[in-house]
């Protein structure tokens, strides 16, 4: 009450005290005085007489200020433009050569680098290049789709557990914890990945799977190949995707813990008074006053996802010219594929290639923009029907 | 007759009776019964609640020590006193909010038309159900507002989910919400004014049927018009309820409640029918406080 008082009663002060500052030093002072008084609204210091000449410069250079931040707000803006721009260009002649026909097509082959360079449609090139992007739109979608599936619900569970259950010790531990595994470069989870934990799944997890999924529909996704549902190495999906779920797994984990913590505490309480179980609470108020929070949380996290290259190149088994046909099969991604083509590309005389990688830079930006833009629309619906006024990302 | 009064408090010096009818009135021989005998109980209706020796802390701390209240049915009962005397604490105890609290500790017994509220029976859950409560400020849950009175309703399954939007019709009509959201039952309840919210508030809390209704400063967040009218439906609703409201505001005290029961420094000094305490107070502090020279 007091607070709101004094609020409404800010400018109104801070002009008396704009006056107070005129009529004090006069002169000069004065109409600078009225000015910042006005648009600073912070009563008080006027009353004692005029401010500190430092304040005052401080004040004049907070004016400038804002000016000088306009240009820093064009940046990014200018990156986006620049970026698409540039791979638009360098992608035109792939585009024209690789047609509607890139989209479906498994292949990925350079053609005979030591044969003749022939011209078609106006594009250099070798003769039987033949780009698809399919099997690494797959590979890309489905191992973020197992990352996503497995590390929000965990993410989300690991956050209600520290912040609901843990004493304050253990959960700053834990927290502690979480920020270590943000923090562990991609390269160390990708060398962990091929040399323990795909093999070790392999060896002990994928076995038993392959064999007793029956071939039906979806679930012909989780059986080995061939007729011995042979399931090789583990440099396949599930090890990428497991290993990409702990890696995001971090970033949803400690988001939706500070969101958690935001929660007002009177209204957990009013659940708890009108008689729901603590599992009911969470459901009815906690989860839902912060589902945006995660919505976000999991967009920043499947971005991640989607845009992982290097363990992915480590783990992925460099699938190059066939989809992958279940999670036992080596996959790559778009992102693995342009660091592991890349070198390829650029001693292509044709450029062909190095175009080629820059039209599947743009799909992966493509795909990139959608799921932000779903993101987007997602957490608007839900503050649509029952968030706070102005909650949300 | 159930809907007489009878009122017991005791002091920490000397156990004392008091008389309280309420506004329902009580027969004279009752009232004269009350007046004079130490266990006047017998003869009037159960009380809803009674507390015996309730005392309540924190660890070593003692929040509320020795107090003996009982609440009947059809009463308003008002906790006064000044900040930090353990109003709200007391209030807690009794739907078991408490219980959570690190260190929290009850000595005496609470009972709910007999039935001790922390006995391993009596579930918290069932109890909260019979034990409304309304906060200091307005806290709906984030969804939309048929939900929010409905919710309740649905976790205890006391209507079928077919029923729920009459059920929130009902309830809303009740507290004199339903004009003002009847065409935006889906929107967000944050839109609606801090004086609705609050409605809705009790309105949720009065659809799961509550037995009795704990109210913890629930106007000191509204303006005074909105005020007005939740103190004119706790009037309204008094003679079906057993209502018990924390306030710092003693003009609504006076107002509203039926019986006051003054706390000092964690001790009942005084409680018996609103007038007498606040026109013929028998303890020092509280003629001290009532006439705003403590607090």
């Amino acid at each position: 009450m007091t607070t709101t008082s004094e609020r409404s009663r800010g400018p109104a002060s801070s002009l008396l005290a704009g006056k107070a500052v005129g009529s004090s030093s006069g002169g000069p002072g004065s109409g600078e005085g009225q000015g910042s008084a006005g648009g600073w609204g912070s009563g008080g210091a006027g009353w004692e007489g005029s401010p500190p000449a430092s304040r005052q410069r401080w004040w004049r250079f907070e004016q400038m200020l804002p000016r000088g931040l306009t240009v820093a707000v064009w940046i990014p803006l200018l990156a986006i433009v620049l970026l698409v721009v540039v791979l638009v260009v360098k992608a035109v002649p792939a585009i024209r050569f690789n047609g509607l026909h890139f989209f479906t097509s498994d292949a990925w082959s350079t053609g005979n680098a030591f044969g003749s360079v022939v011209t078609t449609g106006g594009v250099r090139h070798f003769v039987g290049a033949s780009y698809g992007v399919l099997p690494l739109v797959v590979g890309t979608l489905i191992s973020s789709a197992i990352a996503i599936a497995l590390a929000v619900p965990i993410g989300v569970a690991t956050a209600l557990v520290i912040v609901e259950k843990l004493p304050m010790r253990v959960s700053s531990g834990v927290g502690f914890c979480l920020e270590v595994l943000a923090g562990v470069p991609s390269a160390v989870y990708g060398i962990w990945g091929v040399l323990t934990f795909g093999p070790w799944l392999a060896h002990h997890i994928d076995g038993p799977i392959a064999r007793n999924m029956p071939d039906v529909p979806v679930l012909r996704w989780f059986r080995g190949a061939g007729p011995h549902n042979v399931v090789g190495q583990g440099h396949d999906l599930l090890t990428g995707g497991l290993i990409l779920t702990v890696m995001i797994l971090p970033i949803i984990a400690a988001t939706t813990r500070d969101l958690l913590r935001q929660v007002p505490r009177a209204t957990v309480e009013g659940a708890t008074a009108l008689g729901l179980t603590d599992a009911e609470a969470v459901n009815t108020v906690t989860l839902r006053w912060v589902r945006s929070g995660i919505i976000g949380a999991s967009m920043l996290g499947l971005g991640r996802a989607l845009g992982e290259t290097i363990m992915v190149a480590m783990v992925g088994g460099a699938l190059l010219g066939s989809s992958p046909h279940s999670i036992f099969s080596a996959f790559n991604t778009i992102a693995a594929a342009i660091v592991t083509q890349l070198e390829a590309a650029l001693s292509d005389p044709t450029g062909l290639q190095v175009g080629t990688l820059a039209e599947i830079a743009l799909v992966l930006l493509v795909i990139s923009l959608a799921a932000n833009v779903i993101a987007r629309w997602l957490v608007q619906r839900g503050v649509g029907t029952a968030l706070p006024v102005g909650r949300g990302i | 007759m159930t809907e007489g009064g009878d009122f017991s408090g005791a002091s920490r010096r000397e156990p004392v009776s008091l008389k309280a009818s309420s506004e329902v009135g009580v027969s004279g021989e009752l009232s004269a019964n009350a007046a004079t005998g130490r266990a006047p109980s017998a003869v009037l209706a159960c009380p809803t609640l009674m507390a015996r020796e309730v005392s309540v802390g924190f660890g070593s701390k003692t929040v509320v020590s020795n107090v003996n209240l009982e609440f009947h049915p059809g009463t308003i009962t008002a906790l006064i006193g000044p900040t930090g005397c353990g109003k709200t604490t007391l209030l807690r105890s009794i739907n078991r909010m408490n219980d959570k609290v690190r260190g929290y500790w009850r000595k005496g017994s609470i009972e709910l038309e007999g039935t001790e509220v922390s006995e391993a029976h009596m579930d918290p859950l069932v109890l909260r159900r019979r034990v409304g409560m309304v906060f200091q400020r307005p806290n709906p849950f984030p969804m939309s507002i048929r939900d929010n009175v409905v919710v309740g309703v649905k976790v205890h399954r006391m209507a079928p989910r077919h029923e729920l939007p009459a059920v929130a019709e009902r309830v809303l009509k009740h507290v004199g919400l339903w004009a003002a959201v009847a065409d935006r039952m889906s929107d967000s309840p944050f839109r609606l004014s801090g004086g609705q919210q609050q409605l809705l508030c009790l309105a949720r809390a009065l659809a799961v049927e509550p037995d009795v209704l704990l109210l913890d400063e629930p106007t000191s967040s509204l303006d005074p018009q909105t005020t007005e009218i939740v103190e004119d439906l706790l009037r309204e609703l008094a003679p079906r309820l057993t209502m018990i409201i924390v306030t710092h505001n003693l003009a609504q005290a006076r107002r509203v409640s039926h019986n006051t029961a003054f706390l000092y420094n964690g001790l009942l000094v005084e409680a018996g029918d609103t007038k007498q305490i606040f026109e013929a107070p028998n303890e020092p502090e509280t003629v001290s406080y009532v006439s705003g020279r403590i607090g």
